[in-house]
């Protein structure tokens, strides 16, 4: 078939990834993990793998599956595999979370449970990566080639996380026990920086110009965004292990990973200017609008850096810089398209059958974008304070924000499902004859 | 030029056996662009229109012996080389009865538009419709109502063409 199918269980993914998010929001606000808790701890563990696993890498896994075959007009190379994926890692985190638990005394020392998550995880994250990697293959140009990227970083991550955690249970030698001492910032910048980040950045490209009627970026200009990150990982993980391998510092190769990731967040910042210059559409929808606010934070977040690193306060303040760059630029990214997509894929499941052949309600009516901007505005601003919370070391100040982050939360989580149950869609064409509502955590496709 | 997968489903017709899931497994397999030279021992003329339904035009050579070698040519590859009017397959489709130009509308309303004018024409009448983007999630809801296509990018790549026949 050519063409693109609505995914099955992108919804699904979404959930799960929702139900994490609310478990990392829980830990903040009770105050386990960091900024409590040293940045190193068991509980700071707990705390960072349930954000970037739980939620962001499911919710990214599960846009992927609908988004990548759109990209190439072609089906998936397997629906089949993305279930098992989604079990796979949710094992997966389960038992490296008790594993990290045990390892901070809060269970009995079960320290296998480690390597049991690292298999697991890798198990689910292997399936995926070969499942959107062959598929992003077929037409491997413009956002693909970051999905591609994305990917490669993704098994970057996973594999420095696998070592890790057999080292952490004593089963990898004098080897796993030096990639373990050096190894951690390779593995957050790999994850955030190149799965997570690069990622974000090509689904960008795609979604912004389609839903503003700009033209695509040029392939050479995205190109060279991509050839900047695409590097950065590359000397982070070649580099990185080499200078580990070698005992030298990691301060060279972390000092050029920085200047390139600038570069990265630079030109992606002159990509999206050329977007939103160029878009026929003037009013913009909610969805856009908030995207803006994490292409601030991500701007905040490069400038933070920079601002730290000249100041000599980088090591100090590492927390903030990575809350900013995980809740501002990327969960606010991903609550603000997850908005849009499980909008249009709701109208496309339901009415998408019957369209020409009964009145048919548009996308804007599935959603009610002035009681939500609310609930956005609330948490953009929750994210900003903690961070400055962050930065000025006030733990309270910084639980507070985490639970007006939680309310703004739920008030989207809300409106996302109400959107999925058509509940803001006048009667007579809620229900047009042959229509279905769809289901809340799966589409019947 | 396209590059063509060679299938050879002769040995399977000779023993008998029913070459249609071989056929379907490879074109599961194509890459975009890429088109079918299929081995036959009969002219498959029931493949054709299903091929067409997936967006292949074809052209058929006799070898010897009654065998058959049947080039399948993506319709996009197709049109982007030769003029459409002169791709066989879809010679004998009619003047379009509806021109759209939805270019400026917001997705998805491109669609939307595109599915009720196709509702609305005669058996066997066709609408031609001009995008901005390759409509992805609209082709399974042609191919689930029995419609046809055949679309492509223009060679500056900025307008996608799309002509839409009912079925007849």
């Amino acid at each position: 078939m050519i063409g693109a199918s609505i995914s099955r269980w992108t919804m699904s993914y979404f959930a799960m990834a929702v139900a994490w998010l609310f478990v990392a929001l829980a830990l903040m606000v009770a105050g386990v993990g960091f900024p409590a808790a040293d940045l190193a701890a068991p509980d700071t563990l707990v705390l960072v793998h349930v954000i970037c696993i739980g939620w962001l890498s499911l919710a990214m896994c599960g846009a992927l599956f609908q988004f990548v075959p759109v990209l190439v007009a072609r089906p998936l190379f397997s629906e089949k595999w993305a279930l098992p994926a989604l079990a796979l890692l949710t094992a997966g985190l389960a038992s490296l979370l008790a594993g990290f638990l045990a390892l901070g005394g809060r269970l009995p020392a079960w320290l296998w449970l480690l390597p049991l998550g690292a298999v697991l995880l890798t198990a689910g994250f292997g399936l995926i990566v070969v499942d959107l990697g062959l598929t992003a293959w077929l037409r491997p140009v413009g956002p693909a080639r970051f999905v591609l990227v994305g990917l490669a970083s993704l098994c970057a991550t996973v594999a420095f996380g696998a070592v890790f955690a057999f080292a952490l249970a004593g089963w990898a030698g004098s080897v796993g026990q030096l990639i373990l001492a050096g190894g951690v910032p390779l593995h957050a910048i790999a994850g955030l920086g190149g799965w997570l980040t690069l990622t974000a950045m090509g689904v960008s490209y795609r979604l912004l110009s389609m839903f503003m009627l700009s033209p695509d970026v040029d392939d050479r200009k995205s190109g060279t965004t991509l050839m900047a990150g695409a590097l950065a990982i590359a000397v982070t993980v070649v580099g990185g292990v080499l200078a580990i391998g070698l005992f030298a510092g990691l301060n060279v190769v972390l000092s050029i990973v920085a200047v390139l990731g600038l570069a990265t967040a630079a030109l992606y910042g002159r990509d999206l200017f050329a977007i939103f210059r160029a878009r026929k559409r003037r009013q913009l929808e909610l969805n856009t609008r908030m995207a803006t606010l994490s292409f601030a934070s991500l701007a905040g977040t490069a400038l933070l850096g920079a601002a730290l690193v000249v100041t000599g306060n980088f090591a100090a303040h590492v927390g903030a810089f990575a809350f900013l760059a995980v809740f501002g630029w990327l969960s606010g990214l991903v609550l603000a398209k997850l908005y849009k997509i499980v909008a249009f894929l709701t109208w496309l499941e339901t009415y998408g059958p019957v369209m020409g052949r009964a009145p048919t309600p548009r996308v804007q009516d599935l959603v009610a974008e002035r009681r939500a901007s609310k609930w956005f505005m609330i948490y953009y601003a929750a994210v900003w304070t903690g961070t400055l919370m962050l930065l000025i070391g006030l733990p309270s100040g910084f639980r507070a924000a985490a639970m007006a982050m939680t309310a703004g939360v739920i008030g989207i989580v809300r409106e996302v499902i109400r959107t999925r149950q058509l509940a803001d869609v006048a009667s007579p064409l809620r229900l047009p004859g042959g229509a279905r509502a769809p289901h809340l955590l799966f589409a019947r496709n | 030029m396209t590059e063509y997968i060679d299938v050879d489903v002769r040995p399977i017709l000779r023993a008998g056996g029913e070459p249609f899931s071989v056929i379907m497994a490879t074109l599961e397999r194509l890459e975009l662009g890429q088109g079918l030279r299929l081995y036959a021992t009969f002219k498959p003329v029931p493949l054709f229109a299903v091929m067409a339904d997936r967006g292949f035009t074809h052209s058929e050579r006799a070898l010897d012996g009654g065998e058959w070698e049947v080039l399948f040519t993506p319709a996009e590859a197709a049109k982007q080389t030769a003029a459409p009017a002169t791709t066989p397959s879809f010679e004998n489709w009619p003047e379009p009865a509806v021109k759209l130009d939805n270019r400026d509308l917001d997705p998805p309303e491109p669609m939307v538009r595109i599915l009720a004018a196709a509702e609305k024409l005669g058996p066997g009448e066709t609408l031609s419709a001009l995008l901005r983007r390759e409509p992805v999630f609209l082709f399974p809801q042609l191919e689930k109502r029995g419609y046809r296509w055949l679309g492509g990018f223009t060679p500056d790549g900025a307008t996608y063409e799309l002509t839409v026949r009912a079925p007849s």
